[in-house]
């Protein structure tokens, strides 16, 4: 003999709840993962002077032309980064991000005085491709602490045009 | 032997029903005023291409909308109105679809990638869709959903949704971008932003279903139905949007329709139920068994429960999928499988676990009211037809004897009686728990119907 109708309904409403409590906890961990990645009261005061992003040209290494914020997407560009604006007892990198947020650049991670000799940092195209994809890149210097990115002290956006 | 505990009745209180409808009008001003003043500050501060599509995106919103109310409301009307009130519905919703084709052509990926690729992107996710929106109607195994409501529900997850989510997805994306380190921070900071707004956008249509349609939301089964039709209105519109933008990306090195197959196979074959169908089906159980609960309390618990749980699975596959990458070799595709099954799996089976109870509590009790119905001898359902309504394959069977014995005639006849039966029963069901508005003539009216057709099946 088995009771039905409250009984059943009673216990879809509690394992609702119990669904929810699960729900709750997962809300809470991710919570916690951005409290550790992004721990608060990191801001140093500390600026690092990106004094542009320019056009690159990957075989002497070299940047020309002015500052600018669009490039069509077969033209290759660096950012180019004022280390010495930083003081020297801290840790920094530099990265570029594409439109997925994959790394498609790097400099670093060292003292502003370690990375003195990578003024530059150019974009990379992926290997395979012929040229950057479009989109929106970023380009962030970081500080770093404990082994990970805590804040970033300079940024600046560009967008890889289509055509 | 089955015993039947008495339940506390879900509205004891039937001169409060009517404010439900109150708080249907209230949320739905706040929806349009959310709308209006997305596309306004999308067109003044954002980008000023996609926020030009969002604003001429309004009218189109609003004659969709105002169409579907019509053609939902005209199926309450007598047949004399009915036809008028459905051409109505018919051109105003016409009209919508044209404006939204026109403002779909300009929209922010697929200027990149052309109407045409927009167009092809959109065909391409229709069937599965379609496909997607049959198997989730079919899940109530008792008494389906109308197709109307379902396809109302499809309309408001493809187009009204992800309209309310353009201003607060670019605000926050923005200030998030700006703000924080890239990385897992702004990873979970852009989970919570999809999780909370995409799932109280889509979650609203189902609220909505709930405070207005009422004589067709019975329980958690439908409101897994709507729910995932909802969703998969939603996935229908993302899955459009992701393909072009790719293909716009990747045709360049030649790999445009590569990377938009890629797309087009996670979102509409391998996460077609997976993602947003599951997400908006948990929103959907907590309205359903919202639904037949006594108290206020527990009505608005079981209610954010379902809110929880769908932002909650929302999230957790939106900060945590990179925590299994894939490898770019053959394995890599294994890997796409088995990640879409640990990460969504768990909440898909949740869902499921909770429709496989609901229907079994559903049938049980359409069982119990047809063994009552029966037991009046008015005649509007025979004793010995108590099992077979009561069994979804005894049904089916009955309606293929009727087939091999007059064709297809028949089979229509014997299923739109017993569909018939089953609507009486469900009334019967919902007026003993004292959870519906209509008179008890609806009741008498239903039983004579199903009278009446037994009648023409006989004759």
């Amino acid at each position: 003999m088995s009771a039905i109708t409250y009984d059943q309904l009673r216990t879809l409403y509690r394992t609702m709840l119990v669904f929810a409590t699960v729900g709750v906890l997962i809300l809470i961990a991710g919570l916690i993962e951005f409290v550790y990645f992004e721990p608060p009261g990191q801001a140093s005061g500390v600026a690092a002077h990106v004094a542009g992003v320019f056009a690159y040209d990957s075989s002497t290494g070299e940047t020309s032309g002015s500052d600018r914020s669009e490039f069509p997407r077969t033209q290759q560009f660096a950012a180019v980064v004022d280390w010495s604006s930083l003081p020297d007892n801290i840790t920094v990198d530099a990265k570029w991000f594409d439109a997925f947020g994959d790394i498609v650049g790097k400099a670093g991670p060292g003292t502003p005085s370690e990375l003195a000799g990578h003024r530059i940092v150019p974009v990379v195209v992926p290997p395979g491709f012929h040229h950057s994809l479009p989109g929106r890149y970023e380009f962030v210097v970081e500080r770093i602490k404990g082994g990970f990115a805590v804040e970033v002290i300079g940024r600046r956006f560009v967008v890889v045009q289509r055509t | 032997m089955i015993a039947y505990t008495t339940p506390p009745h879900a509205n004891p209180h039937p001169r409060l029903r009517p404010s439900r409808y109150w708080i249907a009008a209230g949320i739905t001003a706040v929806l349009v005023l959310a709308l209006v003043a997305s596309s306004i500050l999308n067109y003044v501060y954002l980008d000023t291409i996609p926020a030009r599509t969002s604003l001429y995106g309004l009218l189109a919103v609003a004659l969709i909308s105002l169409g579907t109310y019509i053609l939902v409301r005209a199926f309450e009307r007598d047949r004399a109105m009915r036809r008028k009130h459905l051409i109505r519905a018919g051109v105003l919703i016409g009209l919508g679809v044209l404006l939204w084709l026109l403002v779909i052509d300009v929209f922010v990926f697929t200027q990149s990638a052309g109407p045409g690729v927009a167009a092809i992107c959109a065909l391409a996710c229709l069937p599965t869709t379609a496909f997607g929106l049959v198997v989730v109607r079919r899940l109530d195994r008792n008494e389906k959903e109308p197709w109307r409501l379902v396809l109302v529900a499809a309309a408001w997850g493809a187009i009204v949704a992800t309209s309310l989510v353009v201003w607060g997805e670019g605000v926050w994306e923005m200030t998030a971008d700006r703000s924080l380190v890239p990385g897992p921070g702004l990873d979970a900071s852009l989970a919570y932003m999809a999780g909370v707004l995409e799932e109280l956008a889509k979650g609203s249509a189902v609220v909505l279903l709930y405070l207005v349609m009422r004589d067709d939301f019975d329980d958690v089964v439908d409101g897994i139905v709507y729910g995932a039709a909802v969703g998969l209105g939603f996935n229908f519109m993302e899955t459009v949007t992701y393909m072009t933008n790719l293909y716009s990306i990747y045709s360049p090195e030649g790999l445009g329709l590569f990377s938009a197959g890629i797309q087009w196979y996670a979102r509409q074959g391998l996460g077609l139920f997976f993602g947003h169908a599951t997400y908006t089906a948990f929103i959907g159980a907590g309205l359903g068994i919202a639904r037949q609960l006594a108290s206020r309390r527990q009505k608005l618990m079981v209610i954010a429960s379902g809110f929880i749980v769908a932002i909650a699975a929302h999230f957790a596959w939106d900060a945590w999928i990179s925590l299994f990458p894939i490898d770019n070799t053959l394995f890599g595709l294994v890997e796409v499988h088995l990640r879409t099954l640990i990460m969504n799996g768990p909440f898909t089976a949740a869902v499921i676990a909770l429709l496989i109870f609901g229907v079994r509590y559903e049938g049980q009790s359409l069982r119990n009211q047809l063994q009552k119905e029966s037991a009046l001898g008015v005649g509007a359902i025979l004793p010995e037809e108590v099992p077979i309504l009561a069994s979804p394959w005894q049904r089916l069977k009955q309606r293929l004897i009727a087939f091999s014995r007059g064709g297809l005639h028949a089979y229509f006849n014997i299923a739109r009686l017993q569909t018939a039966q089953l609507d009486l029963a469900m009334e019967r069901w919902h007026r003993e728990r004292q959870e519906i508005d209509t008179p008890l003539d609806a009741e008498a009216r239903l039983r004579r119907r199903v009278v009446e057709l037994r009648r023409s099946t006989w004759a």
